[in-house]
């Protein structure tokens, strides 16, 4: 135990994002696949109450890969699944999984890699979510490590 | 063999098998843990092991039970004593060994919504966490097959009535005490009161409330002191992890250790509020003795690092403030607030004391 930490330490691990839960296909998704994935902008005002640029890629293109139902299979019993979503500090907030599909709105939630052209900075990064279009950022949650898609079950 | 008597041998063995039936057959007491509604249901319990009147009655024996230690002095009580909400007033516990445990005893009580135990979080239920101690060279130092072993006879009939069989192993040792933990609940605080419109708090003690929650908005000039945000809700805890500034580097590393990420560098787990004031001294290394020592950290002198909160971050009173900057008032006011949290009755509960003194 104590030389695995030891281990830990001298060799801090690569950030990852795990999809897991309804999924065909469950995945680690480290900076560089990220990377290689299609990225778009969005607009969104922090806490600061300032607008910001946010790069990275759309959340549903990150189910899809895991093949989660999402479009046109986003219906029936699937409308009762949703998306958790995990980060580094605990902290977990939950979406339906309509809220995120093209299907459904317009609007375009992202796993950002940058902002303003930048990395995230520290204590938000590697990736952060990005909601555009809420009143307050609560559910842009800084650092996520993992989505977990479920259903709801009562 | 006549055709009568092989009937009356056919009933005479079911009778037999229906007598044992009661023991060998599971048929402890269902449990149910009584809390406020406003603590919410998110509560986990694991489906191998539901609490149970009888586990809970073991759970609390092994709890205060010394022969569950290599030199048969320590008890899970000694490090986790009742009249200090589960904590024993040192910065650091000893062992059977004699040697001091890198961290500080955690206090406990409504452990029912912690998913993650220990200060960096690594077990995930409270029967993993209870293997820790229990087993460790440096706390009560003994395997659990050894621990089993020493209970036999004494203890066989409680494990009976509680897990339906004679045998007792490590396993149904860690599910009884992780039983009874789970009945630690503290809800009877002069804040549960106020929260149940049962008290009147005090000028200072709303004023500390308030100060708790808000946020500091020094151009709108509103005050603060931002805790909420991490500490905050009616159970005054959340499963968070946060880097709360104590040092721009680190001694021990924290949660990094067990995720081997370097963003939890520094980060420990974001402590129950509920009976603070009883459970000095705090942090992850007993570094502060007092609550004022605690709040002055938060006010003055928190470190920047790459994995300082973002929480505790740009968190002023004053415009282009550094600092915090609550003044004298405002500081004994969030105290008044953090002794409200004290449950006199959780800490004499006959329910969780000693069952060898009674």
């Amino acid at each position: 135990m104590l030389s695995r930490q030891a281990t830990a330490q001298e060799n801090p691990a690569k950030p990852f994002l795990k999809v897991s839960g309804e999924v065909t296909t469950p995945l680690t998704l480290y900076a560089d696949d990220i990377t290689k994935m299609q990225h778009s902008t969005v607009i969104m005002k922090d806490r600061d109450g300032k607008e910001h640029s946010y790069t990275g890629v759309a959340i549903q293109d990150i189910l899809e890969r895991a093949g989660v139902t999402t479009g046109k299979q986003l219906r029936g019993e699937n409308l009762t699944k949703y998306l958790m979503v995990k980060c580094a500090d605990g902290y977990e907030v939950l979406f339906s999984l309509a809220e995120l599909d093209s299907s459904f709105t317009d609007r375009k939630v992202i796993l950002a890699d940058k902002t303003e052209g930048a990395p995230l900075p520290n204590g938000k990064g590697p990736f952060r979510l990005v909601v555009p279009g809420e009143k307050k950022p609560a559910r842009s949650s800084f650092q996520v490590t993992e989505f977990v898609v479920k259903f709801a079950k009562e | 063999m006549s055709r009568m008597l092989q009937i009356i041998c056919f009933i005479a063995v079911m009778v037999c098998l229906l007598s044992a039936g009661g023991k060998v057959y599971h048929t402890a007491t269902p449990l149910k843990i009584i809390y406020p509604d406003y603590f919410g249901n998110r509560i986990m319990i694991p489906a191998d092991n539901p609490t149970t009147s009888e586990g809970v009655y073991l759970g609390r024996m092994l709890f205060y039970e010394k022969a569950l230690s290599a030199n048969n002095k320590i008890s899970c009580a000694t490090c986790h004593q009742q009249s200090l909400a589960f904590t024993d007033g040192k910065a650091f516990s000893a062992g059977v060994d004699g040697t001091l445990q890198p961290r500080n005893t955690m206090s406990l009580a409504n452990l029912l919504w912690v998913r993650h135990f220990f200060w960096d979080g690594r077990a995930t239920s409270l029967e993993m966490q209870a293997a820790t101690p229990l087993t460790n060279t440096h706390e009560m130092g003994q395997s659990l097959e050894v621990s089993a072993n020493k209970l036999q006879k004494r203890y066989t009939p409680l494990f009976r009535n509680a897990f339906g069989s004679d045998s007792i192993t490590g396993d149904k040792i860690v599910k009884a005490l992780a039983q009874f933990e789970r009945t630690l609940v503290s809800a009877n605080s002069n804040y549960d009161k106020y929260l149940r419109g049962e008290y009147q708090p005090t000028a200072s003690e709303l004023h500390g409330i308030a100060l708790f929650y808000s946020s500091p908005e020094p151009t709108r000039h509103s005050r603060g002191a931002g805790c909420g945000h991490c500490h905050g809700g009616p159970k005054t805890f959340s499963d968070l992890f946060h880097n709360n500034g104590l040092d721009i580097i680190p001694k021990d590393a924290g949660r990094e250790k067990i995720t081997g990420q370097a963003y939890d560098s520094g980060r420990f787990r974001v402590v129950l509020l509920r009976n603070i004031a009883l459970t000095a001294p705090y942090m992850h290394d007993g570094r502060f003795t007092t609550l004022e020592e605690v709040v002055a950290h938060y006010n003055e002198h928190v470190a920047q690092s790459n994995t300082l909160s973002p929480f505790l971050q740009g968190n002023s009173n004053s415009v282009n403030g550094t600092s915090l900057d609550l003044n004298s008032q405002e500081k004994r006011d969030l105290i008044a607030f953090l002794h409200m949290l004290t449950d006199s009755s959780f800490i004499r509960d006959k329910r969780f004391s000693n069952p060898f003194l009674n």
